[in-house]
């Protein structure tokens, strides 16, 4: 039964990939859609490193980009018919680059886990980002190096000159990982990984070194980060010096932490929302990365499990049917904190803008008088003031709506 | 030849001066928390930015009295209400908070003081060259950054040290539950180290401003470099801080001013390799081009043979 | 036939001689306790023996190989497994797969990222009997880090236990229960132990004499005595070195 239930959630998710298309097909979200596989990808392949591996890694964004580098280069020979394959394989090429990389650096690297692999992986990072601005032939310089997808043998009469079709291929791809990244997650290396995670001196007692634990899942990480870099390359036809750095390593970390390292799908959903912020806010405000800033240390602070690890927190209310008896008191504080939000962004963005009128949510604001910044100001401390007097409500909700019930607690004590 | 050793020996130790401040602080800080502080070169930054706002309307010097105060105090808020509530997280939490902070800062940054350079002058009062060698000048704000540094390092070094509170604090970062035990607030003192180390990044920021032009990246230019010199030196120890710092600083200078690469080497070998040759990049490669990746160099070298450091003590 | 000798062990920590030269033999299938006052150095000698800690000098020798020096995972792939004093779990996993983590390397898996761990019949089999033998087996989906203190000290022994160890070293494994919850414990050990060779450091003094063939002494790094429990009880200097001084027989 539960096979059948875990494969449910599979095919669902593979269907709702293949079907996006069909009810967003604007070039734009097409567009958006491809982001999003190769950052799913990407934030997977990064919390196997951390959620899973416990390996906090600052320069992750060096496999991505070495396997993006060569498959763009690889698009080249199959351009000027040096190697002949099919495009749908680049992503493998990227994924093999990132595999031998991590195969090397690994070996240095995975001594120890926490600060020490981190300020490691700070280093190689900045070294090999460094580097490439020095070696011009292979890394293009501050321009990058482009590729052209169209060459090659077509793939049943497709010559990807479409980005829906890219996006199909990215399907493939997106699942293909996915399910291998999980499955690792169910071997004896990936549980291995988590008890190293967690008590790296005992697994060595129970016959396992930590370091080759820890080496093996720097290596799979570096694979899968490196068959993201392969998707980018497709789907750009064009890479830089910038997908190897320092910014890109951090992003993939806020999209990892954001969504939730503890879970499997946590990645997945930060990915979708750093994409989301990425290309849909950056249209509507220049400030985006502040939010997303924000957005982010809030999470740490607040929510160090991340969105996947809120709603995970609700499972045992769940379980108990006890869902319901949340609904208001998350109302209660839920709609001051959204006023809250939107005021606080109103605010933020009438004090930059350049207009004297700034047109927020259908309505007109003046930014050349105090009066409209004093309003919203008001509007700000209101929600602030509604979100204090309902959080004790809300606590006690959730104590009442977490309390095991008699029958259970006498159940658990046996 | 020997003037461009003197300078740049002498513009290295000012970078390593510089770098030793900001390295200081994030020792003490570390050596607290255990935790690196991603954002201490986020508040070297602020240091700067607050106090050419303040020059605009009261003058450098007031803006060197007043900035590193409040960035100290800014700090400590951060202390107070930011990482205090994450260390019950974990290692991995606080690290990842400080990162968070260290982005939103830079961000924060470009929304008050906008994107551009700002064009924040030194004093007229040091606008002078403190002495020329070779026909070439030494600037005096460059000498006063010299000065200004030594005569902090050495106000901490002496209370550290001799005073009644330097000995508290110092217990207090090894054995902090002893000291509470004893009567003394550790928190306060948590707050109080944290505030004065940030203070003092932003006390370099200040000085560095006018020198290494003020913009919204220049945390990020720093900020590694400054990581790696408390990981060479060792984590926890201010005299391999020191001592990392001053070296960083000089090499740093030597290989930008020397014009020495690897066609000189070649050349002496005999060696020639046309331009076409695929590693071309390779064989046309100068120090000058890689200083900016030697300290990462250095970095992985040192954490590979002698994760300790220089003259590490605090191990994870 | 001795299956663990010890050959004139010491440790330094910098200056300072915790183990002064210690040679031990233990039998094959003897329950052998090792006590001492506090400080003696009985747990160093446990990190000495299970590799935590490289010796200053002397061998160590296990089932006829020197085994000083190597690495835990070393030591415990030829089958020699310990508990902790301080519960040391992996927290975030459940309490099944502590167990099953620790069947994993006799098992045959190694570091194999191809077998799914919930296809593998016999191993899950294996997990549950230990389980079993542990009296955890309704508690097989919680998350170790949130049993209560008397069930971790249980999983304790099960990780121990769970790779099948011909020897196995449980260092205090009582400590902080309840009287009640000790004896189940030491029940417990007498049901995993059986046919094994136990060696255990503990201070419970009736534990000790229920459960060891023979007592080893140690105080201030050296073992002064090591003889059957009765003449342990007897033995003046090990009175001195608990009472500070003789007792004359009551």
């Amino acid at each position: 039964m539960a096979v059948i239930k875990k494969s449910l959630v599979w095919i669902c998710y593979l269907l709702g990939l293949l079907a996006l298309p069909q009810f967003f097909d604007s070039v734009l979200a097409i567009s958006i859609f491809n982001q999003m596989a190769i950052a799913i990808v990407f934030a997977l392949s990064y919390n196997m490193l951390l959620g899973q591996g416990g390996m906090l890694s600052f320069g992750h964004a060096v496999y991505f980009g070495l396997g993006g580098f060569l498959a763009v280069h690889a698009l080249v020979m199959i351009e000027f018919e040096i190697l002949s394959f099919s495009i749908i394989w680049i992503p493998l090429v990227g994924g093999f680059i990132g595999l031998l990389a991590a195969l090397f650096i690994g070996t240095f690297s995975t001594h120890k886990a926490g600060t020490v692999f981190a300020m490691i992986s700070l280093g190689i990072g900045e070294l090999i980002a460094a580097s490439s601005l020095i070696f011009v032939s292979f890394f293009g310089g501050e321009a990058g190096i482009s590729g052209d997808r169209t060459f090659g043998p077509s793939f049943f009469g497709i010559e990807w000159f479409q980005n829906l079709e890219i996006y199909y291929l990215a399907v493939a791809w997106v699942f293909i990982a996915t399910l291998f990244m999980y499955f690792f997650t169910l071997t004896p290396a990936g549980k291995m990984a988590n008890a190293v995670r967690d008590n790296p001196e005992r697994a060595e007692f129970i016959g396992y070194s930590a370091r080759r634990v820890r080496y093996i899942t720097f290596c799979a990480a570096g694979f899968f980060a490196g068959v993201a870099g392969g998707l980018f390359a497709l789907n750009y036809e064009f890479i830089t010096e910038e997908n190897l750095n320092a910014a890109t390593s951090g992003r993939v970390l806020l999209s990892a932490y954001i969504g939730g390292l503890g879970y499997f799908i946590g990645p997945i959903i930060g990915a979708v929302v750093l994409t989301l912020m990425n290309s849909l806010l950056s249209n509507y405000s220049d400030l985006w990365m502040l939010y997303l800033g924000i957005m982010f240390l809030l999470t740490v602070l607040f929510l160090p499990r991340g969105f996947a690890g809120f709603i995970m927190m609700h499972q045992m209310v769940w379980a108990q049917g006890k869902i319901k008896s949340l609904v208001l008191p998350y109302l209660l504080t839920g709609v001051p904190s959204f006023i809250f939000v939107i005021a606080s962004v109103g605010l933020i963005e009438l004090s930059h803008t350049d207009e004297a009128e700034f047109n927020y949510l259908g309505l007109n604001f003046d930014s050349t008088t105090a009066i409209d910044f004093i309003l919203i100001s008001i509007a700000v401390l209101a929600a602030l003031f509604c979100i204090r007097k309902s959080l004790p409500q809300l606590r006690a909700a959730w104590e009442s709506a977490n309390e095991i019930s008699d029958d259970d607690e006498k159940e658990a004590q046996s | 030849m020997l003037e461009v050793f003197i300078f740049a020996t002498l513009n290295g130790l000012v970078t390593g001066l510089l770098l030793f401040m900001l390295a200081s602080g994030l020792t003490l800080i570390f050596s607290m928390m255990g935790v690196l502080n991603f954002a201490h070169a986020s508040f070297y930054m602020l240091g700067a930015y607050f106090a050419y706002s303040i020059s605009l309307h009261f003058g450098f010097w007031t803006g060197l009295i007043f900035a590193p105060i409040i960035v100290g105090v800014l700090g400590a808020l951060v202390e107070r209400y930011g990482l205090r509530r994450v260390h019950q997280h974990g290692h991995v939490a606080e690290l990842v908070f400080t990162f968070g902070l260290a982005f939103l800062i830079e961000e924060a940054v470009q929304f008050f003081w906008g994107a551009d350079t700002k064009n924040y002058q030194s004093p007229d009062l040091l606008d002078f060259p403190l002495f020329t060698l070779f026909g070439q000048e030494f600037p005096a704000y460059r000498g006063f950054m010299i000065g200004i540094s030594i005569t902090i390092f050495i106000s901490l070094y002496y209370v550290l040290t001799k005073s009644r509170i330097g000995i508290i604090i110092q217990a207090a970062l090894t054995h902090p539950h002893t000291v509470s035990n004893l009567g003394h607030n550790v928190p306060l003192i948590f707050m109080g180290v944290f505030g004065v180390g940030t203070a003092l990044a932003g006390v370099a920021g200040v000085m560095a401003g006018p020198v290494l032009t003020t913009f919204p990246g220049m945390a990020v230019v720093l900020g590694s470099i400054v990581f790696v010199i408390v990981v060479i030196g060792g984590l926890g120890s201010l005299a391999g801080a020191f001592i990392a710092s001053i070296l960083i600083g000089l090499l740093q200078s030597y290989a930008i001013a020397s014009d020495v690469g690897m066609p000189d080497l070649l050349n002496l070998l005999g060696i020639e390799f046309s331009r076409d040759h695929p590693f071309t990049d390779l064989w046309t490669l100068t120090l000058p081009q890689i200083a900016p990746i030697l300290p990462f160099l250095l970095l992985v070298l040192v954490l590979i043979f002698r994760p300790t450091g220089l003259m590490g003590k605090r191990e994870q | 036939m001795s299956v663990l000798s010890l050959h004139d062990v010491t440790k330094n920590f910098g200056e300072t001689e915790i183990i002064r030269g210690v040679s031990l033999n233990i039998e094959r299938g003897e329950k052998h306790a090792i006590i001492g006052p506090n400080g003696a150095g009985k747990s160093t000698l446990f990190h000495l023996i299970s590799g935590l800690y490289n010796v200053t000098g002397g061998s160590i020798k296990f089932k006829d190989k020197e085994i000083q020096n190597k690495k835990p995972y070393e030591i415990s792939r030829l089958g020699l497994a310990r508990s902790f004093q301080v519960t040391n779990i992996f927290a975030r996993l459940n309490v099944f797969e502590n167990v099953r983590c620790s069947l994993l390397w006799s098992s045959g898996y190694k570091y194999s990222f191809w077998h799914l761990l919930g296809r593998q019949k016999e191993l899950n089999e294996k997990t549950l009997e230990v389980l079993e033998q542990i009296g955890l087996q309704d508690k097989k989906l919680i998350p170790a880090g949130e049993l209560a203190y008397a069930h971790q000290r249980a999983l304790e022994l099960g990780i121990a236990i769970a790779s099948g160890a011909e020897v196995i070293m449980l260092d205090e494994p009582v400590a902080g229960m309840s009287l009640t919850e000790a004896e189940s414990a030491v029940e417990l050990i007498h049901r995993i132990t059986e046919g094994k060779t136990l060696i255990m450091v503990e201070h419970d003094m009736n534990i000790v004499f229920d459960v060891a063939d023979r007592i080893s002494v140690l105080v201030y790094g050296e073992v002064i005595a090591c003889d059957k429990p009765e003449n342990i009880r007897a033995n003046t200097h090990v009175q001195e070195a608990y009472l500070g001084e003789v007792v004359t027989d009551a």
